[in-house]
């Protein structure tokens, strides 16, 4: 299901953490994002995965994995165990986003989260012109066999991030491969950018 | 294959256990596969479970069936044996050649019976150092087991921290559950109601205990299976008859399955054996040296680490492997975990389970390879 599978958006992500850093991906898939960052930046790197074919992958390329559910298990974790958490593609899957997304902040001193927008202006299209459930290369699913359960848009996000007390410091734009200071909810960042992809950190009280 | 060998430590000084009393001249059987590499770098220590022996891959002297783990162990095998040097002993308190209650006590020319110090987990790994350390291995590549063998894991990565490069403890727990003691309690009072226990002094005597152990490995081994594959494998199916005997004979499948498991466990293991081990496992808390504090406990553990469950294991369930994996997430070390999903219970680490074998060979040999 992973959206970030290529190597330059896998760059991205290693442009934002620092070498030598520690990181946990949620929803790790079969390890290459991680073995990428140790591979580069000398990263020290663990996962957790909840399809367990995909686990034993990360065993067999000596990635650190525990077969996990990010609704479940990120509570096990003490806080500030990590330098950098990363939810790549997996936010829309989770039973409470919301409580995923407080996890994350309260296990990693920073998290960098992407995810479909759902605000992209092709799917808008979609659902405005042909009055059914978009589907395109990057949500590929029918609606009735979707593992997705709370898709939302970019600004949905942005204002998810307002209620739970977590500032957004940077945006990526995939499409210029380009980190960008964050400015701010607007409309066209939610209109144009397929993937929402931040990195972000708690307000400290 | 391997021969069984047999080798005398602690001769000088005698090894202190938790109990206070010290054991001198310990004898230690194990076998070894493959071969101890130059760098001295390969060795993996295999922990034997409660009722396990040193004869983890080859045929077994009395029962002359192949080893306990022959599926894991060999050549291009999970535990490659043509790549790694195997060590499994067994543990002291054991009936296979190593110090226990049936051996010969050398002070009085007797066997020990129950003048056998109490021993726990942390002596059998006391006595599995001097045999490592004979065999001049000073870091283990790996240090594996399941059930008891996992405590033993455990206890290795507490104790000798330093000593353990990586380690996969299998359907395990850090300490022993009241369930887990009065399944074993069970199993000892079973052993001593026996009249021809005589507090365990028999080894001379024409009639053993041999009731009383039968039935002791038949209550376990009800633990060691699920539900579901005691019911698929036997149901209320009835054993050579058509219709119920109105009597206590064995009317059942399960039942004439269970009288085998306690007829032929006795042919291959003692008593007093037993007693001892499972003590040992109920004595058994890895954090017990340290106020009850895991983090305490393996504070200085910088193993890698993959913990092993299955999803119809009761005895060590998965709550208690989890409970490892979140102490060892705690302490920052590199652990990993999986959950197999088998109706095989908790004896699924001693059976053909493909998902266990791909983890074990994954882990295994993307670790050396990083080594």
């Amino acid at each position: 299901m992973s959206l970030i599978n290529e190597k330059k958006d896998f760059k991205i992500i290693a442009d934002l953490i620092p070498a030598k850093s520690s990181v946990i991906d949620v929803g790790c898939n079969d390890g290459s994002l991680l073995e990428f960052l140790k591979e580069e930046k000398d990263i020290d790197v663990r996962g957790m995965e909840i399809d367990q074919q995909k686990v034993q992958l990360c065993l067999s390329k000596g990635i650190s994995v525990i077969e996990g559910d990010a609704d479940l298990d990120l509570y096990d974790y003490p806080d500030n165990l990590f330098d950098y958490s990363i939810l790549t593609y997996t936010l829309q899957a989770t039973k409470s986003p919301k409580n995923v997304l407080s996890e994350l902040v309260r296990i990693s001193s920073k998290a960098i989260i992407s995810f479909p927008n759902f605000g992209h202006w092709k799917i808008a299209t979609s659902l405005l012109l042909k009055r059914k459930m978009p589907i395109s290369e990057k949500l590929s699913y029918s609606w009735h066999e979707t593992p997705n359960l709370h898709f939302c848009t970019i600004n949905d996000f942005i204002d998810l991030c307002d209620e739970v007390g977590i500032r957004i410091e940077k945006q990526a734009n995939l499409k210029t491969n380009k980190l960008n200071k964050f400015n701010g909810k607007n409309l066209l960042n939610s209109y144009f950018n397929e993937v929402g992809l931040f990195l972000v950190s708690k307000i400290k009280n | 294959m391997s021969e069984n060998k047999i080798v005398e430590l602690a001769k000088e000084q005698a090894l202190v256990l938790d109990c206070g009393k010290s054991l001198k001249s310990i004898k230690t059987a194990y076998t070894t596969y493959g071969k101890l590499n130059a760098t001295k770098d390969n060795a993996i220590l295999i922990c034997h479970a409660l009722t396990g022996d040193q004869y983890v891959a080859s045929k077994h002297p009395i029962t002359k069936k192949e080893g306990w783990w022959s599926y894991i162990v060999g050549p291009e095998k999970p535990i490659d044996t043509n790549k790694f040097f195997v060590v499994c002993p067994n543990v002291i308190g054991g009936c296979m050649g190593s110090t226990g209650p049936k051996e010969v006590n050398s002070e009085t020319g007797k066997e020990y019976g129950t003048d056998f110090p109490v021993i726990t987990i942390a002596d059998m790994v006391r006595a599995q150092k001097l045999l490592i350390d004979y065999l001049g291995i000073e870091k283990i590549f790996c240090v594996t087991g399941g059930s008891m063998g996992g405590m033993l894991v455990l206890e290795w990565l507490s104790k000798f921290p330093k000593m353990v490069h990586s380690a996969i403890p299998i359907a395990t727990a850090t300490n022993h559950s009241a369930q887990n003691i009065a399944l074993n309690e069970l199993a000892r009072q079973s052993i001593m109601a026996d009249p021809n226990w005589n507090s365990g002094n028999y080894y001379n005597s024409d009639n053993k205990p041999l009731k009383g152990l039968s039935v002791a490995r038949m209550a376990a081994h009800i633990s060691y299976l699920s539900k579901d594959a005691l019911h698929s494998k036997f149901g209320r199916n009835l054993q050579d008859k058509n219709s119920l005997d109105y009597s206590f004979d064995a009317d059942f499948q399960i039942e004439s399955y269970l009288r085998h498991q306690g007829f032929t466990f006795v042919d291959r293991f003692d008593a007093n054996s037993y007693l001892y081990i499972t003590r040992a496992m109920d004595y058994f808390d890895v954090s017990s040296s340290n106020n009850g504090s895991l983090i305490e406990s393996f504070k200085n553990t910088s193993s890698k680490v993959l913990c092993i469950s299955f999803t119809s294991d009761w005895l060590y369930p998965t709550s208690e492997n989890k409970k490892i994996v979140k102490v060892f997430n705690t302490l920052g070390i590199n652990v990993s975990f999986i959950e197999i999903e088998t109706d095989g219970g908790h004896d699924s680490f001693l059976l053909e389970e493909p998902k266990l074998f791909e983890a074990m060979q994954g882990f295994i040999k993307s670790t050396y390879e990083n080594l």
